[in-house]
């Protein structure tokens, strides 16, 4: 089958709200939350798309941009068709909940566990939804934009120095901020020191 | 440390051919190389790192010209990267706009102390001899500009 004769048909069987597009020969089918569970199961029952190989499923942080959210991905494979399927819904920020579809690829649960932990994206109706990669006590969801490394706090930015100027930068002019990290004065060393005695915060 | 037989990573002078070592395969790299004498510390590689692995040190000396204003320009105190932090992304190659670094095809520096591969200006400028000359021009490309 052909990547638009896929989508095309994986947007008949989920019915309203769906949507496919194809980018560099291979297609991702949109669809709405409430019918995630019902799109994989099309997917892999239907004889046409007969998507049986459960490839991973993950999640893309889309929250900087609208319709802001996180978009939850999952692969599938033909095996007879030979062709992929991309199904892709979107979970909105402030309440990213999403049935598991462990009941139809039962391969999903480790997948959606890492997806959980790292995005903080709750599959209900998952068996086991126990963190599987990060240790006990870890706070925050690593994969998400808004998280900071640990790191970035413990060591100095090497790219703070001015050219010419020795290791303390001058401070004239606005001093240069390493990408991805937020102001110190937001977040930090510096603003854990003016917060001091407060929370013991790091990961917020 | 053991003889170490596996193939792929071999002891010794690896990334020569002539050597009798494998090749690297088409598109590999190794570490990276300074060529210090076009760095000017201007600090794009050190801020476009995202590993944050490139130490950079510099002060500003004044140079007299004759029939002229005197300039100031850069001077390097210090450079250096740290291999054990280093993702081998090559965006310091791409941003540098002095064309200062390099890929090297040597691979071969295993330490034994993490600290040991923070590679410091000296041997940054070592990896300097054994990075491959640049592909010839294309004959049907444009020639330099203003010509």
């Amino acid at each position: 089958m052909t990547p638009d004769g896929v989508g095309a048909r994986m947007v008949a069987l989920v019915g309203a709200g769906a949507a496919f597009s194809v980018t560099f020969g291979e297609v991702t089918v949109d669809v709405p939350t409430d019918r995630w569970v019902e799109a994989l199961t099309a997917a892999r029952d239907d004889p046409q798309v007969a998507a049986r190989f459960f490839d991973w499923l993950s999640a893309v942080d889309e929250t900087d941009r609208p319709p802001a959210g996180f978009s939850v991905l999952a692969h599938l494979y033909s095996l007879t068709g030979r062709h992929h399927l991309l199904l892709r819904t979107l979970v909105p920020t402030d309440r990213p909940r999403l049935p598991s579809v462990v009941g139809v690829f039962a391969g999903a649960g480790w997948h959606e566990r890492e997806t959980a932990e790292m995005f903080g994206v709750v599959f209900d109706g998952h068996p086991d939804p126990t963190p599987l990669l990060l240790p006990d006590g870890f706070e925050g969801h690593p994969l998400r934009k808004d998280f900071v490394l640990a790191a970035r706090v413990a060591k100095p930015w090497p790219g703070a120095p001015e050219p010419g100027q020795g290791h303390p930068a001058a401070p004239r002019r606005t001093r240069t901020r390493p990408p991805g990290v937020p102001d110190p004065a937001r977040w930090g060393a510096g603003h854990q020191e003016s917060a001091a005695g407060q929370v013991g915060g790091d990961g917020d | 440390m053991t003889e170490n037989t596996d193939e792929q990573v071999p002891d010794g002078e690896i990334a020569d051919e002539a050597a009798g070592g494998p090749a690297l395969p088409p598109g590999g790299h190794g570490v990276i190389a300074l060529l210090e004498e076009n760095c000017t510390a201007c600090m794009l590689c050190a801020r476009e790192c995202p590993d944050w692995c490139i130490y950079i040190e510099s002060h500003q000396q004044t140079v007299e010209v004759t029939g002229g204003r005197p300039r100031q320009h850069n001077v390097l105190d210090r450079f250096a990267i740290d291999f054990s932090l280093c993702m081998y992304c090559g965006i310091c190659i791409e941003v540098c706009p002095f064309d200062a670094l390099f890929w090297s095809p040597e691979f071969s520096y295993a330490e034994r102390d993490l600290q040991g591969l923070t590679h410091e200006r000296d041997r940054l400028r070592e990896w300097m001899w054994t990075v491959p000359a640049p592909p010839a021009r294309d004959p049907d490309g444009a020639g330099p500009a203003g010509s």
